[in-house]
């Protein structure tokens, strides 16, 4: 902003005008004393962004790019430090507050008794664990077709199998949830079969009957999926009613 | 319904948080333990004024994350429910 202005020019408050000038920014007891809340900020701050953008537009030598975004200073930048902020805060926090624990030192010459991948690996630990589900079968006299632990290194390439093939059967086309109920109980499913298969590797830990948490790694994960296509199959009629009278009164049918 | 939402999610993780710094300290003999957070507290957990407002605020924050977070998503929205029904069966009167 400038002085030679003309100064009889009205203020435009609709949005299109030029954002308010610092000698006439509200100072933060203003700003408190309006009480509009949130989204008015955000309104605010997402307006000066869209003007700043457009004034940027505007400018002789300004070339157009396909890129349609905000720049990355300051606004992803200031998102970004204050995401950093709170991780590195909490991690502050837990290692000034919670109690020291230094265990005895590893002793690299003996295996422990217990020896566990990562727990994000925990569902490939536990695929390794389904020898009751390896079949006997009695064209070989009870023998098993292969050892349990061949079993389990094929099983890993059920599930990686599945779900590499996914994305072909179902090309991701509904936005919500509800918009197409079995492949949303479908992914429940899964997700709860990632965390019971987990919980099967950790089954020396786990303080219940290990035939029950066997039985229920896999009877859990069909029990949420059913329950999850019942729930958005009962909602889906609502949704598309709502959708439908949203959408016709926008634009009435002729 | 968002406001509820996140002022119970608020309650819960904060006051869950506070609990969990403060049972580390009085209800856990391990890390490594499978019943740490919840075992019956440790020795000399009640001695000194200062442990006893340490457990007093433990039990006090579990207690205000569970009943917080029922609070603002269960009660209150079903209040709002049985009100706007109670509405809609007057207004049809």
């Amino acid at each position: 902003m400038s002085d030679n202005e003309p100064e009889n020019e009205e203020i435009r408050t609709d949005g299109t005008g030029i954002v308010a000038p610092d000698n006439e920014t509200p100072t933060w007891s203003e700003r408190k004393a309006r009480k509009t809340g949130l989204s008015r900020l955000t309104y605010e701050y997402f307006e000066r962004a869209r003007r700043e953008d457009q004034d940027l537009r505007t400018e002789s030598d300004y070339v157009e790019r396909d890129v349609l975004a905000f720049p990355t200073w300051p606004h992803e930048t200031v998102r970004n430090l204050s995401i950093a902020s709170f991780f590195v805060g909490m991690i502050l926090f837990l290692s000034a507050t919670m109690p020291p624990h230094i265990g005895p030192p590893a002793n690299p010459s003996s295996t422990p008794a217990i020896i566990l991948p990562d727990w994000y690996l925990y569902w490939s630990f536990g695929l390794l664990k389904l020898n009751p589900l390896n079949p006997e079968l009695a064209i070989l006299g009870g023998q098993k077709i292969m050892a349990d632990r061949t079993y389990g290194v094929l099983a890993n390439g059920v599930v990686v199998g599945f779900i590499a093939i996914v994305p072909f059967l179902n090309k991701g086309s509904a936005r919500r949830p509800v918009e197409q109920p079995f492949w949303a109980a479908v992914g429940v499913a899964g997700v709860v079969f990632a965390m019971t298969i987990s919980l099967l590797a950790v089954k020396n830990l786990m303080p219940m009957n290990v035939d029950l948490l066997f039985d229920l790694t896999f009877l859990l994960p069909i029990v949420f999926g059913t329950v999850t296509y019942a729930v958005l199959k009962t909602m889906s009629e609502g949704y598309m009613y709502n959708l439908n009278r949203r959408y016709y009164r926008l634009r009435p049918p002729k | 319904m968002a406001d509820e939402f996140i002022k119970g999610l608020g309650i819960l993780t904060g006051s869950g948080l506070a609990w969990m710094v403060l049972a580390s300290w009085y209800r856990t003999s391990s890390f490594e333990s499978t019943k740490q957070l919840i075992e019956p507290l440790s020795s000399g957990a009640t001695e000194g004024i200062f442990n006893i407002i340490g457990v007093t605020l433990m039990d006090a924050f579990l207690w205000f994350a569970l009943l917080g977070a029922l609070t603002f998503w269960v009660l209150i929205p079903a209040g709002h429910q049985i009100m706007s029904a109670l509405q809609e069966r007057r207004n049809a009167q």
